[in-house]
């Protein structure tokens, strides 16, 4: 992505079924969608819309039934697992609705653990977590493990982790949903001053009416297709 | 490094689990080590059984005589081969023997007999009869009509010390029949059947002149300065003695029983090992599923932030080693203290035949460093197999299906 092609993902016309025994589950139908630099867009919806199956085709995660996924204008169908990994190593930060920080790594080594896979220097590093840990405002809680975190501040230490690679995009699944409302409305700020401050491009997936309030860009899903997809200020 | 410390942490994770499979290798290993430890002190302690008792680390004979053992069939050249072994630099002690079968005569019973004739200077040096001896005392050079009979015989004979018995054999060349009456000087215990129920030791001389030998002998009893050069067969010594239709022979070729046993008991090691290595497999290979399945979400975290399927499987194996390297630990410790309790105060095996060998001293276990790099590493190696599989597993898992399990 470093000859800033403007489009960071492009899916076109994606399906995605599921076998859940004798029963297909249509998660997504015929879904096309372009994620451009720069924009701050939720992925809305209730419950079993489809919204974490098109995170995953999105990020190259899962492979869709039918259709294309076009990361960095290559089609994910033509790259190898590795290339699809480092593709997320490189260009893709995730955060997860559990947190998912890495246990019996402390918080520097779970912001640092990417960064390692990428090769930089441990000087590098060592100033890259000082500075996003200040910026997520958790300075001074680079040694203490996941667990002796709360909900919110491992949440932050996720996001951390996601921004440290300096990624062209974040993907967010349902970030807000195990945080309590007040801390929930804090990271989604937290991110929009992100996208603002650093032009960093946000996708997170949310069925909270407040959360979706706060994006630039609102994609409404409902049984696995666009129902609505619309640019708001 | 941080796969490695990953790694190491995640065997941390469920202690009871990492203790419990630790131990189980640990004591694997531990006994391994024991048991090879044992293996080697019980070889030792046979072939010293075996060489020590009577046999000697090599002998001398005539060629053929082992399988017809004709009294006439003696050392070729003897004065010569004496000579040589006077200045052979290897050899340590040797004794001259002379052997015929006779009959025994006691007032109260007949019975057939080998009889020895020794010397009983030099065969001190040899063979333990003179340790032996628990009634009366060992051939000494005055005593030249006394005789040693073992246990067995001397209650078949229903003889005690300083009782009459007369021996008859047939001469060399005439066969003509040859009858000396002896006192019993000894009654000596080797432990093994044969020797006390059947072998009498008399002088060189006696016996010599009974067969009518003259100064020929049938066997000469050799021990080295090296005791293990006896197994060494590019030994100049086999060569140098193996002249002029004469042999010389190694206890691996007198005792062929004993070699069979030794080969076997290496095969019997490796077996035992394998079998072990196995369980050490299995143990490993469940211990890494069950803490796979554990966390397959935290995999799926893993190769979504984009971590490479190798390095997944790296990490998987770097757990199998680090598993098997905390075991390894623990198993060497064990092992090396129990086996060195154990060759310190010994395993009581005495009296016990086995391959036609008596066991007459305590087992010491032997260590050797081997044991402790050797069996480690098989075991890491071992681990390293265990782990491929379930390393593959890791590899190829789909991350959106193990995430979709808790998103």
């Amino acid at each position: 992505m470093q000859n800033k092609n403007p489009k960071l993902i492009e899916a076109i016309d994606v399906s995605k079924q599921y076998r859940s025994g004798e029963i297909t589950v249509d998660a997504l139908n015929s879904v096309s969608l372009i994620i451009k630099r720069g924009e701050f867009t939720a992925i809305a919806g209730p419950s079993g819309s489809g919204k974490t199956t098109l995170l995953y085709m999105i990020s190259g995660l899962d492979i869709p039934t039918s259709g294309t996924v076009v990361l960095d204008g290559k089609p994910a169908s033509t790259m190898s697992s590795r290339e699809l990994s480092d593709f997320r190593r490189d260009h893709i930060g995730f955060i997860f609705q559990s947190y998912n920080l890495i246990p019996v790594l402390t918080v520097r080594e779970n912001i640092e653990y990417i960064m390692l896979l990428q090769g930089v220097t441990e000087r590098e590093r060592r100033v890259r977590v000082s500075e996003i840990l200040e910026e997520v405002s958790l300075g001074g809680m680079e040694n203490r493990l996941p667990t002796q975190l709360s909900g919110g501040q491992q949440q932050r230490v996720a996001v951390a982790r996601a921004m440290v690679s300096k990624p062209d995009i974040i993907l967010a699944d349902e970030p807000t949903a195990n945080l309590d409302s007040h801390t929930g409305e804090s990271l989604i700020e937290m991110m929009r001053q992100l996208n603002e401050r650093r032009g960093m491009t946000f996708v997170f997936s949310t069925h909270e009416t407040m959360i979706m309030e706060r994006a630039k860009r609102l994609v409404l899903l409902k049984d696995g297709r666009i129902e609505k997809d619309e640019k708001r200020q | 490094m941080i796969l490695l410390k990953l790694a190491w942490r995640n065997i941390f994770r469920n202690r009871r689990r990492t203790l419990l499979s630790g131990i189980a290798i640990g004591i694997g290993l531990a006994s391994l080590i024991f048991t090879d430890a044992l293996m080697i002190g019980m070889i030792e302690s046979m072939i010293r059984s075996a060489t020590g008792t009577f046999l000697g680390q090599a002998q001398i004979h005539a060629e053929g005589f082992r399988e017809t053992f004709e009294v006439e069939n003696t050392i070729h050249d003897l004065e010569n081969v004496i000579r040589q072994l006077n200045s052979d630099t290897a050899v340590k002690h040797y004794a001259v023997r002379a052997q015929a079968f006779g009959m025994m005569n006691s007032p109260a019973n007949v019975s057939s007999v080998i009889f020895y004739g020794i010397d009983p200077h030099r065969e001190k040096h040899v063979s333990k009869i003179d340790e032996a001896i628990q009634k009366g005392s060992y051939l000494a050079e005055e005593t030249t009509r006394h005789l040693l009979i073992g246990t067995g015989l001397a209650e078949t004979m229903e003889v005690d010390i300083d009782d009459r018995v007369v021996i008859t054999t047939a001469q060399v060349n005439t066969g003509q029949l040859s009858q000396e009456m002896f006192r019993i000087g000894g009654i000596f215990h080797l432990n093994i059947k044969e020797m006390d129920n059947g072998v009498v030791f008399m002088h060189l001389g006696k016996a010599r002149s009974i067969i009518g030998l003259g100064n020929n002998a049938h066997e000469i009893s050799v021990t080295f300065h090296d005791a293990g050069q006896a197994g060494n067969q590019t030994l100049p010594f086999w060569d140098r003695y193996s002249q002029e239709e004469n042999e010389a022979l190694g206890w691996r070729d007198l005792l062929k029983e004993l070699d069979a046993v030794l080969d076997l008991s290496g095969f019997t090691k490796y077996i035992i090992a394998l079998i072990m290595f196995g369980i050490v497999a299995l143990i490993i290979l469940n211990t890494l599923f069950t803490s796979l399945y554990e966390r397959l979400f935290e995999f799926g975290v893993l190769r979504a932030i984009g971590t490479r399927p190798s390095r997944m499987a790296s990490i998987v194996l770097l757990e199998a080693l680090s598993l098997a390297a905390v075991s390894g630990l623990f198993g060497i410790c064990i092992g090396l203290i129990v086996t060195y309790i154990f060759s310190i105060y010994g395993i009581d095996y005495r009296g016990i035949e086995f391959a036609e060998v008596t066991f007459r001293e305590l087992i010491y276990p032997v260590m050797t460093i081997n044991q402790y790099i050797e069996y480690p590493l098989w075991i890491m190696l071992f681990a390293l197999v265990a782990g491929l599989y379930p390393a593959l597993f890791a590899a190829r898992l789909v991350p959106a299906r193990v995430l979709r399990r808790s998103m």
